[in-house]
């Protein structure tokens, strides 16, 4: 499907790449607004883990996004290394409007960088921003322009109070602590809306950017064919109906097209 | 009860006669083929049985109870109408005609079962169930015979469904005998908040959204209700996620009340571990079942192997939510209903049949998964497969029946005819098989997290950060904690709270248990040796002092340590060097931390050393902390501030209140290198009683081939051994054969030496306290006795039972130190716990002394020689007549 010719797939390089984050803080929206450019109000919780792949083009490359989205209810914890073992990247997402989501995503940071791949590329992702801006402005420029129908008027986690009165008071995160912290730690760092879309193709490409991509190549020649062929099925299994990356493409961005 | 005698067997014919016939319209005919007495226990039992279940009143609240029951009314239903379709449409008009008839129902009933009624042939199995509900008793009273097995597997008919999961799975018993606990445990925790109903929260509207109850507040109402009784109910476990999805699926089919025994059920003793804060239940689960493919699927298994490809990435989902989330509804819902037919007593079939599920599923895809490269294809295959579980599984095929076989059909088929050898004997041999593995895993994470979290680990190495976390977790299973108690619920969420993360805290109980792991002084062993045996025993000790350390290290006044409070306190005193240790010493007993001890916590002090030096051998160090009191008073009202004025030759100087400040730190200290033994204590011997490592089994000479060596050996359960040891020490003290021996903390003075105290530098009234005669006979008491134990009888090489000398009489230190400073250094007699062999500190007779030992190892051994052979009493001989050992 996006993926016509045999030799392109030879070229693609395959990142593995894992979400982590405490629970509801929208890591499954993320992937699921970057994979099929949707959303989902009321997103099952993820279970152990969810797979899902997505192809980016950064100049001549194709990267193909092996996306692990784990579950982030504490007791699943234990689980995460069989999912962040051989992860190129990995995205740790807090919820903005939730103080304690950015001490769990801390810990996550410290645990990755002790005990993942040494060359893990990490990006620190505030979500739920849309909760946080008047909601008569629309999303900023970086969104993809096609307007989503929801039902509700904003990520809010199910159950908890709706946004009422003063938007900015639900922010519980500033931007700017959270962007102080992960220069400190060495991480990307973004503010996103799962919901509007806004900022998340921006994780992806940033994260192409930073990544050895020469390195992977070399550690995985020989396997390379092999795994773009499986993947280019697996592809065809889950991306369907999907945004296809080089169609959706021309929106102005210069790098990665998702 | 009637009974056929047929040879050797008997064929017992039991009827249970309902008690009221519209109650029970059905006769049970229970018929036993076995040998007489075993029938006869069955048949009185049964009567015993019978008569208790009378007893307790609870068959009046049978009545009321079926009439929540749906098959009750089918087959009063199916009683009127027997020749007509027993539809559900008749039973529906039925309900609505008696007013008694209430039978509980799901979220199905108001908002429709999921699937199409038709297709599902809900009328037919409907007929079919009343059928066999009215020939084989239902609900309460069900038996189960081989065609409700095939019943099921047909399929449950939805307005049966949730009834006969709960007769299947057995929690319709917890229904009937707890009634009213569902409500009650949501009053009495009304508008409790925790944890967990925070995480149920977040996903109320996040299981099943498709499902039209749970847009709506009837069905979310009932999710959170559920839910959140669970969690009160079990609060270890509280809430897990994937519990939700599976309440929100058997909310469809049946009640609140229903639906939370139902999960009570599943989660405590069908899937044990699998939702609990651990999940050690499910990784258990994935390993067994990589083992179980690994068996019957080779080729795929090494496949995966080969490229690299973890089985439980996919399956752990499944497992968990026992395929709800991955198939479709319909076809999950049949797999349920297997699982529960199959769910008896003994939880681990129902665990059986979801592994052969999974393999068969393996299975079907074989050639498929043949080709999977990586862990994306391997999940996008079975995706794909479970979305097309309703299609043809051959649709090829020319013959239009066999094209009518959907792929459920073909799997269920496949899970019961091919996979039927993995029973629940296969899955618990191979569950014992990786347990401890799988524990071990989790625990060297949880420890691996548990150090990484430490916001510092001081002077620590993460090794010994590591040997804390285990001695800590040690003594949490042995001492629990108490549940943590949550903040009451406040409004104002401040910054500050969120960035707490829960912890978990330990109690001054658990520290006891965990300083005994860490601290020799912290724990008593000892040696008992009553004539008949010796054993080793290790207690945790008790101490003022050990309660002043647990609050001298809780510097945040929590009443409770968190690991980094006692990596952080350890730290301050296993590093310390001379003069660190005895500021740390005196800053511990100076409670209002002012620098200055006050009299009593001159005294309190002296009592920590004495506490801390109770087993040591000889009475070097009572002797020092004899010398230490005097000095340190003598020191404190010499160096004292004397009222302006005042004759400071005066001995009528004004008396010194107990509580007012006396000595500060440079006299403690001056006090402390007075003594070469306190001294090299603070020094060295201090930091050394911490040890992080685990505390080894205690040595006993390795023979128990006293007089009931071969006894204890086959005693194996703990119970019985206590039992016996009492028994033993009772007799043991009643010939006066009954022997402590404890370890010293320190441990360092064995040998005959005594270190000299210190001339004291301002007075030399000191009287030379501790003599080496004393010190002296206390060895010689100690060793001879303990080769007078029978246990030690037949060693080759008297030798061995060096670790003995480890060990020490126990002086009981405090009385005689107590009696000390009173009585301004009289030596008092100190006896010797229970022991014969006393200790008698007379300080010249040390030749009668000896005189004394020698007759006890003859009277010792004449009581024993019935028991010995002629080797042993030959090397008897040789003890009796062998010199002391020096």
């Amino acid at each position: 499907m996006s993926d016509p010719s045999g030799s392109a797939a030879d070229k693609s390089v395959q990142v593995k790449l894992v979400l982590l984050g405490e629970a509801a803080v929208g890591k499954s929206s993320i992937v699921l607004r970057f994979v099929s450019n949707e959303f989902q109000a009321n997103k099952e919780p993820t279970i152990g883990a969810a797979f899902l792949t997505q192809k980016c083009r950064l100049e001549d490359r194709v990267l193909r996004y092996e996306i692990w989205d784990t579950a982030g209810q504490e007791r699943f914890h234990s689980l995460a290394p069989m999912y962040y073992r051989n992860a190129q990247a990995a995205v740790v997402v807090y919820d903005i409007t939730k103080g304690s989501s950015l001490e769990k995503a801390k810990t996550w940071v410290k645990e990755l960088q002790r005990q993942a791949n040494p060359n893990i590329v990490i990006a620190l992702v505030g979500n739920k921003v849309d909760l946080v801006q008047p909601s008569a402005s629309s999303s900023s420029p970086a969104t993809t322009p096609e307007p989503e129908d929801e039902a509700d008027d904003a990520t809010a986690t199910p159950g908890e109070p709706s946004a009422g009165g003063e938007p900015e008071s639900l922010r519980q995160v500033p931007r700017e602590e959270a962007e102080a912290y992960a220069q400190e730690a060495g991480l990307l760092f973004f503010e996103t809306s799962a919901k509007t879309g806004e900022g998340i193709v921006e994780i992806f490409t940033e994260i192409a950017k930073k990544i050895p991509i020469e390195q992977i190549l070399a550690s995985s020649r020989g396997g390379a064919g092999r795994a773009g062929a499986a993947g280019g099925r697996a592809g065809a299994g889950r991306t369907e109906g999907g945004v296809s990356l080089e169609e959706n493409g021309s929106k102005g961005k210069d790098a990665c097209n998702c | 009860m009637a009974r056929n005698e047929d040879r050797q067997l008997y064929h017992y014919t039991c009827q249970l006669d309902p008690p009221s016939d519209d109650l029970f319209p059905c006769v049970k005919v229970v018929q036993l083929t076995s040998l007489r007495p075993t029938a006869d226990l069955f048949c009185s039992l049964l009567r015993d049985a019978l008569k208790a279940e009378l007893l307790r009143g609870q068959m009046k609240s049978v009545k009321g109870f079926v009439k929540t029951c749906y098959s009750e009314m089918l087959v009063a239903s199916g009683n009127e109408e027997d020749d007509r379709d027993g539809s559900v449409a008749k039973a529906e008009s039925m309900a609505g005609n008696s007013s008694d008839s209430m039978y509980l129902g799901g979220l199905g009933l108001k908002f429709k079962f999921p699937g199409d009624a038709r297709k599902l042939r809900e009328a037919s199995k409907t007929k079919l169930w009343t059928t066999y509900l009215k020939a084989h008793g239902r609900n309460l009273s069900l038996v189960r015979y081989p065609q409700c097995t095939r019943l099921v597997q047909v399929g449950l008919p939805n307005r049966l469904r949730g009834e006969m999961w709960e007769t299947l799975s057995g929690s319709i018993y917890l229904r009937f005998s707890n009634p009213g606990e569902y409500e009650r445990l949501l009053e009495e925790n009304k508008g409790r908040t925790s944890t967990s109903t925070e995480e149920i929260e977040k996903d109320l509207h996040r299981s099943l959204p498709e499902y039209p109850a749970y847009q709506s507040e009837d069905g979310i109402g009932a999710l959170r209700r559920v839910l959140q009784a669970y969690s009160f109910k079990n609060p270890d476990t509280g809430y897990c996620q994937a519990m939700n999805i599976l309440a929100a699926a058997i909310l469809i089919y049946m009640s609140e009340e229903q639906a939370f025994w139902l999960l009570d059920v599943i989660c405590d003793r069908l899937l044990p571990g699998y939702y609990s804060p651990s999940m050690h239940g499910t990784l258990l689960d994935q390993r067994v079942f990589e083992s179980l493919v690994h068996r019957c699927l080779p080729i795929i298994y090494e496949h995966f192997m080969a490229v690299d490809v973890q089985l439980s990435v996919a399956s752990l989902p499944w497992f968990l939510s026992l395929f709800i989330n991955s198939m479709p509804m319909v076809f999950a819902f049949r797999i349920i209903d297997c699982f529960f037919c199959l769910a008896s007593q003994i939880a681990s079939l129902y665990d059986a049949k979801s592994h052969i599920q999974t393999i068969a599923i393996l299975k079907i895809n074989g050639e498929k998964l043949l080709q999977i490269q990586d862990d994306g294809g391997f999940i996008h295959l079975m995706r794909d497969y479970f979305s097309s579980l309703g299609a043809s599984a051959h649709p090829e095929s020319s013959d239009p029946r066999a094209r009518a076989i959907t792929r459920f059909q073909e799997l269920l088929l496949v899970s019961f005819r091919e996979f039927a050898i993995i029973t629940d004997e296969t899955i618990q041999a191979e569950r014992r098989k990786f347990r401890g593995e799988v524990i071990h895993s989790i625990e060297s994470f949880s420890k691996r997290s548990a150090v990484r979290n430490l916001k510092t680990l001081e002077r620590f190495t993460k090794e010994q950060a590591g040997s804390i976390y285990d001695a800590l977790f040690k003594a949490i299973c042995i001492e629990p904690p108490p549940a943590t108690v949550l903040p009451p619920p406040s409004l104002l969420t401040t910054k500050e709270n969120s960035e707490e993360r829960p912890e978990t805290r330990v109690g001054l109980k658990t520290f006891k248990v965990f300083l005994s792991e860490i601290a020799t002084w912290a724990r008593v062993e000892k040696i008992v040796s009553n004539g008949f045996q010796q054993r080793a025993e290790r207690e945790v000790a008790e101490h003022e002092f050990i309660d002043r350390l647990f609050f001298f290290w809780d510097t945040n006044y929590r009443g409770a340590l968190s690991f980094q409070d006692l990596v952080s306190g350890l730290d301050g005193v296993m590093f310390n060097d001379l003069m660190e240790n005895i500021e740390w010493f005196f800053n511990l007993h100076d409670k209002n931390k002012d620098g200055f001890l006050t009299k009593d916590e001159v005294l309190t002090l002296s009592e920590s050393l004495l506490f801390i030096f109770r087993y040591e051998v000889g009475d070097a160090y009572l002797g020092a902390v004899s010398r230490f009191m005097s000095n340190a008073f003598e020191y404190g009202d010499a160096l004292l501030p004397r009222p302006e004025g005042a004759d400071p030759n005066s001995e009528a100087t004004t008396p010194i209140e107990s509580n007012q400040p006396y000595i500060n730190l440079a006299t403690f200290r001056m006090v402390v290198l007075a003594d070469e033994i306190l001294e090299s204590f603070f020094e060295t011997d201090f930091s050394s009683t911490f040890k992080l490592e685990p505390v080894p089994m205690m040595d006993l000479p390795p023979s128990h081939t006293g007089l009931l060596g071969s006894l204890w050996t086959t005693i194996t359960s703990d119970d019985n051994r206590k039992i016996l040891n009492r028994f033993t020490d009772e007799v043991g003290k009643s010939i006066g054969k009954h022997q402590v021996l404890y370890r010293p903390a320190i441990g360092k003075i064995t040998a005959l030496e005594e270190p000299k105290a210190r001339e004291s530098l301002l007075t030399p009234t000191m009287r030379r306290s501790t003599s080496k005669a004393s010190l002296k006979s206390a060895e010689d008491i100690l060793v001879p006795s303990s080769f007078s134990a029978p246990a030690n009888l037949n060693l080759s090489e008297p030798t061995s039972s060096i670790p003995s000398a480890e060990y020490s009489p126990m002086p009981t230190m405090f009385e005689a130190a107590r009696a000390n400073a009173a009585a301004l250094m009289e030596r008092t007699p100190f006896a010797i716990d229970d022991a014969k062999d006393d200790d008698e500190d007379t300080e010249e007779d040390t030749e009668g002394e000896e005189d004394d030992v020698m007759d006890e190892v003859d009277a010792f051994l004449e009581a024993h020689d019935s028991g010995l052979s002629a080797a042993e009493q030959e090397l008897a001989q040789d003890l009796i007549h062998a010199e002391p050992v020096k």
